[in-house]
């Protein structure tokens, strides 16, 4: 995607957010936190006070919708070319800093203790984001046949070092409650098996790399 | 340890193909070509068959297996 076309889509989401603040801001002051505090839809009743409201939450629907679908044309515009040039998908290494969203799993010890909602631990999984640093610096690569065995290589030791771990966990917690509670045993397999799959996509791209570039430090590139 | 002997160097030179070239020819990477050449990759009856018309070459001679 070109540069301009990011920058588009940034500043249309940037406008649509604020659309969103103003709106929010408007219904508190002067709208009685009409649509934004919980509302009985059943015996809800249009007022005119609550279009700034509709037109933002209409707005975002409209953004998201949007993005959908440059997320579906992108994958099939990828799906097309890798068909035709039979080389990677284009991806900036600099997308593997996603990977530091993983740390967002963190907000499960709090949510639990808060709230006892425990979903934020599935957040750990996002540590696999950090796969794509090295999955962009394969970036644009012909997939010639030597690429196609080391990939199956690197997806076998991935799939294997993360059974593994599930092996291990399983092992661990058939032995009974955690710390003799139940709840403690979730929280300790949420966190396993989130992390086993971060480990399985970030160890599959830096395992492909390691492989492909094994050994080249000594290739003179002689012609 | 290298598997088998391969002789493709020779052979490519003998052409005056760049290891550019070939790849570019047979549908492979450069350093595809480079791992063959240094015996460290065991490739496919296809690419085998391929490097052999590219260099106009017979496979045995390319490739010598004990």
């Amino acid at each position: 995607m070109k540069k301009s076309n990011w920058k588009f889509i940034l500043i249309l989401g940037v406008v649509v957010v604020l659309l969103l603040a103003g709106a929010n801001w408007y219904a508190i002051t002067f709208n009685d936190w009409r649509l934004v505090a919980p509302m009985d839809f059943e015996t809800y009743e249009f007022l005119p006070g609550d279009l700034p409201m509709w037109v933002a939450i209409l707005l975002v629907n409209l953004y998201v919708i949007y993005l959908m679908v440059l997320l579906i044309r992108t994958v099939i515009a990828n799906k097309r070319r890798l068909a035709k040039t039979k080389t990677t998908r284009k991806l900036d290494p600099r997308l593997g800093l996603l990977g530091f969203a993983g740390f967002f799993g963190c907000l499960g010890f709090w949510t639990y203790s808060a709230f006892h909602q425990v979903y934020p631990f599935i957040f750990f999984s996002f540590f696999g984001f950090f796969g794509f640093f090295y999955e962009g610096k394969m970036s644009d690569t012909l997939m010639d046949e030597r690429f196609e065995e080391n990939r199956v290589r690197a997806d076998a030791a991935a799939h294997r070092v993360t059974q593994i771990m599930v092996f291990l966990t399983l092992l661990l917690v058939s032995r009974g409650a955690l710390l003799g509670n139940l709840e403690y045993t979730l929280i300790a397999v949420l966190i396993v098996l989130s992390l086993t799959f971060a480990a399985d996509l970030f160890l599959s791209e830096y395992l492909l790399y390691r492989y492909d570039h094994e050994d080249q430090l000594d290739e003179s590139g002689e012609d | 340890m290298p598997e088998f002997e391969c002789r493709l160097k020779k052979y490519r030179q003998l052409k005056e193909l760049t290891q550019e070239q070939l790849a570019q020819q047979v549908g492979v990477r450069r350093e595809t070509i480079m791992r063959l050449e240094k015996a460290q990759y065991n490739p496919s009856l296809k690419l085998a068959v391929d490097i052999s018309r590219a260099v106009d070459a017979p496979i045995e001679e390319i490739f010598l297996f004990p």
